[in-house]
């Protein structure tokens, strides 16, 4: 089983020469760019912590897709449900991070429970497979405002509010909280599909669930796991997004759209591609609405999308992702 | 053709006359929610033919809706055109739309398409505020006069006639046939002569100019009004909702999946479990997901149940739609 | 196909006939519609669900409001039957609910609908069918000033361009040489505040060194503060929903940018608001707005304030945990109430809708014990404005302080 999937993970880095340069030119923009100006050093870095947050949501798709070959729909409001079950834990007395370790056992098997009542039964048709997380995204909303309703609610902050400055920058311990959460987050999924028995079952599942369970792997209990986890890192997900977008039913939908957005401009196969393309939407966003005045309010989300497309036309599985050879 | 087909026609006739000689027995509020079941009858029939029949997902057609509905809204106000007229203007604009828009959709295929589509349906609600001068923004812009309810659904329905049977006719010719194919397997089409992109992108050029005229219709329903709140992500998920209910991939079933989404809201308001608002969502989002695990085939394939308990042994040979 | 529609064509007409004679045969009705001697029906579309839905404690305030009033009695003997109907802020639900309201329910009035967008697309069809869309929550200006066209729709709180007047005359008299930036939301909402502003500067609209327009799907609006913090600015006015608002407080604190003096608009000066910005590190003291509700947190003694506390304890206790804490919304909802009560009582024994309207637009009243102390509601044949008046405020004492009034009651103010 090893050799069938790591024959294809050989050639799967992804990172080609071109996009590797184009990588290394932007850093280097960007670094010249904040030693000269002080603005321009202080949008990059807000851009960061702005695409941390893309980032880690997009890790949660991307977690999904690759676990499960499905785009979940439902992920932003997953995380926000999860969120709200945190909230609940500390207004029943727990401290937060006692509430965030033990919202994540519980996510995992929220999501356990979905893929097994509710994908499990239609997971041949990619249609009824969109239509079903579509209907749960509009269910769980539902259930969230009923239980909890619709007006604005407040966590403390995870990190706190002490902000760092250095040269005329200000650093927000929040949002390198945020980042430095995220870039754990890809590690620890990185080690777990390198180097874990279940990681290798899991690729298995996803990548050849025919050949996997003549070897052994119990597949559909792989792809439950999946969403377990892709549950779990949305929970992660909406706990960093609650400072800055507040608690309210609402509260990811901002963020889906811009995580849909880096995760396939990264790659939908690339936990490290969403990561870094997040952070790039984030820094492009904040320098084009600074430097370009067209690039007004409205049209920053058309914006968005728009980059989106020209990269989808021109390489379709993303910066960092395999390109997809279909075999007949 | 056969039987199937003659009892299928009766049925249709059944159904048609029903909708003709509902308004006389309704009251003017009801008129307009038939009205408006008549406006998702439009559209589902619109993305049927793209998903259904050629298979490509689209999240995205409130975007085509809000095209066709400001383009109604914005003739009718800047130059006075009469609102039927504007109906066939809505129709050609959303479908060369389509074509644009289907033309690089075809580098994508199944979840990217889907997440392609769903960025349009976010995006193109936008505009409108950025260019308010000619679609007054987030006040929205308003036709020369209001139709009365009557009239709304007489028109809604007979544009709904005049689509289901277009799309009857089309699909059950050579185009139709082409269709197919490229839904059920794309390498077996191409090899045996279908020009994959001709009709990958008339479809969605088709399909889009349904839902223009579909929101034309349904700005029309509005008292006229056409504003970005009304075009949001949750018109898109309707159709597509509406359209599962249905049955993709077949036209029977259409009306159901339309009275689905255009009065559910209504029916589920009274659920008192679960009160206002919200309790629709979870009724709305519930119903969904039991009929794609139940009955995947929509209400097109419960038909296709109940029929084959009716055919006879030798009819069953038939192949089906 | 074409004989189809010939015949439908031609049953539809039969239709629209037979309708015409059917009512022109009924004769005229004798009394408005949605009253009769034991009760009055009202009703009203607010967004319960999606993004504007944290408004929807106002409705459940005035429900609780009319539920007090029918067991007090009721309103010339008839008990208030109050219908709230959820159109997610989006006009194309909020039109078959009003005709719903209107033709099934069959209200007398159609009472404290929220949003702009909603109430523009639905003037029309009340005002033609004579139906009172009176006591709209929201700030636009269009109901005070389109009575000549829309004679049956009014508003009740102070507009917005009114209130950014407000800060604009003050920052022009005390700051005479700040130099002004300005964050507004991208719609109609925000570039009427926008343009009251420079209407309030007057002569000092030129200190406005850099506007910025956010949109309401951006998850956050940094780029535009370090714009305005690099163009020097030192006084901040956001016009923005709360979420945004909160957000722009904080971030200008992590940013390094400590402006003179900051102005938020009422809408978002709500104290829970505020308090979730400190909690979040935002600097909030010395933060002005303009008021022109009691406040639940400062002015407990205020006979409206104990009345609506025990209004809430027993009909609507759901609500007294955010009241207590200052939720704004809730005392709103109740003065909203409390004039349609007061105009109720002055239409007559046999109120009719045209005489309800006379009533509202003849107010002359300082009796409104929810609204700040000395706000007299007050329209007249050429003013359809009720409440004109507001009171600056200014928050003090930190992550776990209040607003305090300063100044006089200013008005009218536009």
């Amino acid at each position: 089983m090893a050799s069938l999937v790591s024959r294809r993970s050989a050639v799967s880095t992804g990172i080609s020469v071109p996009v590797l340069a184009i990588l290394v030119a932007v850093g280097v923009f960007l670094v010249v760019g904040s030693l000269v100006s002080d603005i321009f050093a202080q949008q990059t870095v807000a851009g960061l912590a702005q695409g941390a947050i893309f980032a880690s949501l997009a890790l949660a798709l991307v977690l999904i897709y690759r676990a499960t070959e499905v785009i979940n729909f439902a992920q932003g409001e997953l995380a926000m449900a999860t969120t709200y079950i945190a909230y609940q834990l500390t207004l029943w007395g727990l401290s937060y991070w006692l509430a965030f370790f033990l919202t994540l056992p519980i996510a995992f098997v929220l999501g356990v429970v979905l893929q097994v009542v509710f994908i499990r039964p239609v997971h041949q048709s990619i249609i009824a497979v969109v239509i079903v997380t579509v209907g749960l995204f509009i269910l769980i909303d539902g259930l969230v405002t009923w239980k909890w309703g619709a007006d604005l609610k407040f966590m403390k902050a995870p990190f706190g509010n002490h902000v760092y400055r250095a040269g005329g920058v200000a650093f927000a311990r929040q949002d390198i909280g945020v980042l430095a959460t995220s870039i754990l987050s890809v590690i620890l999924l990185w080690g777990l599909f390198q180097f874990t028995k279940i990681g290798l079952a899991m690729r298995a599942a996803a990548l050849r669930p025919a050949a996997a369970s003549l070897v052994g792997v119990r597949v559909n209990w792989m792809l439950a796991i999946g969403w377990g986890l892709a549950a779990v890192l949305g929970a992660v997900a909406g706990l960093m997004t609650e400072p800055t977008q507040f608690l309210q039913p609402t509260m990811m939908q901002p963020i889906l759209l811009y995580a849909f957005a880096a995760a396939v401009l990264g790659g939908l196969e690339s936990p490290a591609g969403s990561v870094i393309a997040g952070l790039m939407l984030g820094v492009f966003l904040n320098l084009v609405g600074q430097y370009v005045g067209f690039a007004t309010s409205e049209l920053r989300l058309p914006l968005a999308f728009a980059v989106l497309l020209v990269v989808l036309l021109f390489k379709p599985s993303g910066l960092f992702g395999r390109k997809q050879v279909r075999r007949v | 053709m056969n039987a199937r087909f003659a009892g299928r026609l009766v049925v249709i006739a059944a159904v048609a006359l029903v909708i003709a000689l509902l308004p006389f027995g309704l009251t003017n509020y009801h008129q307009g929610l038939g009205a408006r079941v008549g406006v998702y009858f439009i559209a589902i029939l619109g993305l049927n033919i793209l998903t259904g029949y050629t298979g490509q997902i689209s999240i995205g057609h409130g975007a085509f809706m809000a095209i066709g509905g400001y383009t109604t809204a914005i003739m009718s106000h800047d130059h006075g055109t009469n609102l039927i007229a504007t109906l066939p203007l809505a129709f050609a604009i959303t479908f060369v739309c389509g074509l644009l828009v289907g033309v690089p959709a075809l580098r994508f295929s199944g979840v990217y398409l889907a997440l392609a589509t769903f960025a349009l349906a976010v995006s193109v609600p936008q505009l409108p505020l950025k260019f308010s001068k000619f679609t007054g923004g987030s006040n929205g812009i308003r036709t020369a006069t209001a139709p009365g309810n009557s009239w709304l659904y007489g028109v809604t329905w007979a544009c709904a006639a005049i689509g289901f049977v277009g799309a009857w006719l089309l699909l059950r010719g050579r185009t139709g046939r082409a269709f197919r194919a490229v839904r059920d397997s794309e390498l077996a089409a191409t090899s045996s002569g279908v020009a994959l992109p001709i009709y990958k992108t008339l479809a969605f050029g088709i399909s889009a100019a349904y839902a223009g005229v579909a929101g034309s219709l349904f700005v029309l329903a509005t008292a006229g009004f056409a504003q970005p709140n009304e075009f949001g992500i949750i018109l898109s998920l309707e159709i597509l909702i509406g359209a599962a209910v249905a049955g993709l991939g077949s036209l029977w079933g259409v009306v159901v999946g339309a009275v689905f989404v255009g009065l559910l809201p209504e029916i589920s308001a009274s659920v008192p479990v679960l009160g206002s608002g919200h309790g629709q969502d979870v009724v709305f989002g519930l119903i969904v997901i039991a009929v794609m695990i139940l009955l995947p085939n929509g209400f097109a394939g419960l038909l296709r149940l109940v029929e084959s308990r009716f055919k006879t042994p030798i009819e069953s040979d038939s192949t089906t739609s | 196909m074409s004989m189809k529609r010939r015949l439908l064509a031609v049953l539809a007409g039969a239709a629209v006939v037979a309708t015409a004679a059917v009512t022109a045969a009924s004769g005229a009705p004798a009394a408005d519609p949605g009253i009769t001697s034991t009760s009055i029906k009202i009703g009203g579309t607010f967004p319960l669900t999606g993004v504007a839905s944290l408004y929807k404690t106002i409705p459940a305030a005035e429900k609780a409001y009319y539920d007090y009033v029918n067991d007090h009695g009721g309103v010339n003997g008839r008990k208030i039957d109050f219908t709230i109907l959820d159109d997610a802020y989006d006009p194309s639900k909020t039109v078959p609910l009003a005709q719903q309201l209107v033709e099934q329910t069959k209200v007398f009035a159609v009472v404290g609908s929220l949003g702009t967008a909603p109430g523009l697309a639905t003037w029309s069809y009340l005002n033609r069918n004579k139906v009172p869309q009176v006591l709209l929550a929201t700030g636009d200006s269009y109901w005070g000033f389109s009575y000549k066209k829309y004679p049956w729709t009014t508003g009740w709180q102070p507009d917005y361009p009114g209130e950014a007047k407000v800060y604009g005359k003050y920052i022009a008299a005390n700051m005479p040489n700040a130099k002004v930036g300005v964050l507004y939301q991208n719609d109609a909402y925000g570039k009427n505040y926008y343009a009251g502003l420079r209407v309030g500067l007057g002569a000092k609209k030129g200190n406005i060194v850099d506007a910025e327009s956010y949109d309401a799907t951006a998850p956050n609006v940094t780029q535009q503060i370090l714009s305005m913090k690099s163009k020097g600015a030192d006084v901040f006015v956001v016009f923005a929903t709360p979420t945004p608002t909160i957000t722009s407080l904080v971030t200008a604190t992590k940013v390094g940018w400590t402006p003179t003096a900051t102005f938020i608009n009422n809408v978002s000066a709500n104290r829970l608001f505020l308090l979730a910005a400190a909690g979040n590190g935002a600097n909030v003291d010395g933060i002005i707005s303009t008021t022109y509700t009691s406040s639940s947190t400062t002015q407990r003694s205020l006979a409206g304030v104990k009345l609506a506390s025990s209004i809430l304890d027993q009909y609507a206790p759901a609500l007294k945990a955010s009241f207590d804490r200052g939720d704004a919304n809730i005392i709103y909802g109740f003065g909203v109430a409390w004039t349609f009560v007061y105009a109720l009582q002055h239409a007559g024994k046999n109120p009719t809708r045209a005489s309800l309207m006379k009533a509202l637009r003849s107010l002359n009243t300082g009796a409104n014990p929810f609204v700040y102390p000395g706000i007299r509601l007050k329209t007249s044949a050429k003013d359809n404005f009720p409440i004109e008046q507001e009171i600056m405020i200014k928050w003090g004492g930190g992550a776990t302080g209040d607003w305090t009034p300063f100044g006089k009651l200013l008005g009218p103010i536009r």
